[in-house]
């Protein structure tokens, strides 16, 4: 049981520690980078670095929303 | 209520240290514009960070939950010796 705790809090560390990394770098790095250099390949153009966020954003909220709903929406059939 | 003037101060900070650098073109205009975003991005990143470290490094006492149960069985075994019912559901 501990074991799957730590794996997915492993899990929870590395992925929180690469969208870091890979966020920074877009950001904060590449604009500094000359436009030629090969490592604007690895990376999508700069619009999308506010797209995606803004898009999970709103991705989350409708999921929260609809999940406390929907256990509203469970509770109140019960007690009925 | 002095914790949230404190969150409002640190607020106030930010936005003052972002606006000073909008105005004073020491970056790209562009490039201050995304500051904010990357800003809440970082925070989000550092609170999963810190579950996921916490998950990890989390202390089971195995012991403690030896006894633990050894205790629940007994006040099981006394309750139900003077009648009353605590079959957990």
């Amino acid at each position: 049981m501990e074991l799957a705790d730590k794996a997915v809090g492993f899990l929870l560390t590395t992925i929180s520690l690469s969208i870091f990394s890979y966020y920074t770098f877009w950001v904060l790095i590449l604009p500094f980078v000359d436009s030629d250099h090969f490592i604007h390949m690895y990376f999508l153009s700069r619009e999308y670095a506010i797209i995606i966020p803004l898009f999970a954003g709103i991705t989350l909220l409708c999921f929260l929303s609809m999940f406390i709903g929907y256990v509203m929406l469970k509770s109140k059939k019960k007690s009925a | 209520m002095k914790h949230i003037v404190k969150i409002l101060g640190l607020l106030v900070t930010i936005s003052a240290i972002w606006i000073g650098l909008l105005q004073a073109s020491i970056v790209s205009s562009s490039y201050a514009w995304l500051l904010p975003v990357y800003l809440i991005i970082l925070l989000g990143c550092y609170g999963l960070f810190m579950v996921g470290v916490g998950l990890m490094f989390f202390p089971t006492c195995p012991q403690e939950s030896h006894l633990l149960q050894k205790d629940i069985a007994e006040a099981k075994d006394f309750l139900k010796r003077k009648g009353i019912d605590v079959n957990s559901d």
